[in-house]
């Protein structure tokens, strides 16, 4: 909840107080680089991956196109001071873990920025409610008149966000009762089996990217280090709880194929890093 | 109520219920206490806004009132969360129990591991191992069997008794929290006590003191066990969980 409250303040921060031509002005014009350099934004704003929704949908007001706000979401929550540090803590430099879960984030959001860059019209990926509230006009407004408009931001963000956020905790909270976890244990010493176990473990679980680590760390003895990539990367961006807050902006058929193509990615980065550590 | 500000009412009820738990110190049953301060420093902010929009309630013409899905997502949510703040606030916070050891692994490799270290261990004196935690212990345990390393040292720990599947032995048991109750990961120690549920029932919080032996249990595949010299029935402490 405190990020979540944190994100929404530092997305009315980004549409309201922030110039526009400021975040503009600093991004490099090339969309390749200008997606690498969005990739490490998560170092300066190390909110989770649930208050980078609002954050990301302020972007998105603020001129981001759909495709960099998305290589936002998925870099941001992995490739941050905090995240960095606690899975170093976990982790340490043993097996590629710590390596392979930055480099594959990185990898990962840039490649998803691109593929979704490809669609002509971005304004399709996103719902028909936040494309209007993109449309909308923002005129320059000063003293009460911008305080004014930021008590309506804070209103609309939190009537989107938070009953989507109670909503997923909620169904994640049931799931993770109903499903035992020693099922899925059971899965881990197999290559394959391990890898796609820990993509349900990390789907269900639905744990903050900047403590994940150390909630996977028992499981470390039991599953191989590919698997342990695999939850690292494919967790603090698809989820059950992240799914619940994403479809606030993105269509259900966006949803499906970043589920998907993020699900493949991380699979095919924990078979590598099974073969190579 | 205007169903625009359904969010706030949301928001509103959580933060109200946060800033209650920490006013009464319960908060840390659900995070770590390094969150405590930034949880109260949001929830204070949000209370601000919040407050300031059902103040000023500013006017949304191009806003229309949410239809369809929304509208049931919406209320439903609102419903939910009504039901759990109401909840937080009239049934106790409760502490995570024995129920929970069961569907998470017992002292594996993240929670304890090498909190304690065998050569400071190995020099330790009594003041030292009066310190020590069930987490300590387990991770001595982790790195070490060997019986003659444990000799003469004390154990004097609190934790809640988790059933190991032996009528002889036990573990006093404490959750470790690095962020959240969702992260919260079980260690214990091994408790050698003939017939120990005729006494004693499973999530009971005891104090014990006493030194590790060989396990006398046959039927435990635990190589020590802490033979208790007293075993105290304890209510539950205010901090139950180990940071």
């Amino acid at each position: 909840m405190p990020f979540v409250i944190l994100g929404i303040l530092l997305s009315i921060a980004v549409q309201e107080w922030v110039p526009d031509t400021w975040i503009v002005r600093i991004l490099p014009r090339n969309p390749f680089a200008r997606r690498a350099v969005i990739s490490f934004l998560g170092v300066f704003l190390p909110v989770c991956e649930c208050g980078n929704v609002p954050l990301a949908r302020g972007l998105m007001v603020k001129g981001f196109t759909v495709s960099e706000s998305m290589t936002f979401l998925l870099a941001a929550p992995i490739i941050n001071p905090i995240t960095i540090a606690t899975t170093h803590a976990a982790f340490g430099w043993d097996g590629w873990i710590l390596v392979a879960r930055i480099v594959g984030g990185f990898v990962i959001a840039n490649l998803i920025g691109w593929l979704f860059s490809l669609q002509h019209d971005q304004d399709a990926l996103l719902t028909r409610r936040f494309s209007a509230e993109c449309a909308m006009p923002h005129p320059h407004q000063h003293g009460g008149a911008r305080v004014h408009r930021s008590l309506e931001l804070f209103i609309r963000e939190t009537s989107v966000i938070m009953p989507a956020l109670f909503i997923g905790s909620v169904v994640a909270g049931a799931i993770q009762v109903l499903v035992p976890r020693s099922v899925l244990v059971t899965l881990g010493s197999n290559p394959l089996w391990s890898i796609l176990a820990m993509l349900l473990l990390a789907f269900v679980i639905s744990v903050c990217s900047n403590v994940d680590a150390f909630f996977i760390l028992p499981f470390a003895s039991t599953f191989m280090p590919g698997s342990i990539v695999t939850f690292l990367v494919f967790g603090p961006i698809i989820d059950i709880k992240m799914l619940a807050l994403l479809r606030t902006t993105f269509t259900t058929r966006v949803l499906v194929q970043l589920t998907v193509v993020v699900g493949l990615l991380s699979a095919l980065i924990g078979l590598v890093v099974n073969y190579v550590a | 109520m205007s169903p625009r500000l359904s969010g706030v009412v949301l928001a509103l009820t959580v933060v109200v219920a946060t800033l209650w738990l920490a006013a009464t110190n319960q908060l840390i049953l659900y995070i770590h206490p390094r969150y405590v301060v930034f949880t109260v420093i949001m929830a204070v902010l949000a209370l601000a806004v919040a407050v300031a929009s059902f103040a000023t309630h500013p006017d949304d013409h191009d806003e229309p009132a949410p239809r369809g899905w929304r509208r049931i997502l919406s209320f439903s949510a609102l419903a939910l969360t009504l039901v759990i703040a109401v909840g937080l606030v009239v049934v106790p916070p409760a502490t995570l129990t024995s129920a929970t050891v069961s569907s998470r692994d017992l002292n594996s490799t993240g929670a304890g591991a090498e909190v304690q270290s065998i050569d400071e261990a190995a020099s330790g004196d009594d003041a030292s191992f009066a310190r020590f935690t069930v987490r300590d212990w387990a991770s001595l345990l982790g790195q070490t069997s060997d019986p003659a390393f444990y000799a003469s040292k004390p154990v004097d720990v609190t934790g809640f008794i988790t059933s190991a599947g032996d009528d002889d032995i036990f573990y006093v048991s404490r959750f470790v929290i690095t962020c959240c109750a969702v992260d919260a990961q079980p260690v214990g120690v091994p408790v050698y006590l003939p017939n120990w549920s005729d006494e004693h029932e499973v999530d009971d919080w005891v104090h014990l003191t006493g030194e590790f032996t060989s396990n006398p249990s046959s039927g435990s595949a635990e190589p020590l066990a802490v033979v208790p010299a007293t075993v105290e029935r304890i209510g539950t402490p205010d901090e139950p969980y180990l940071f």
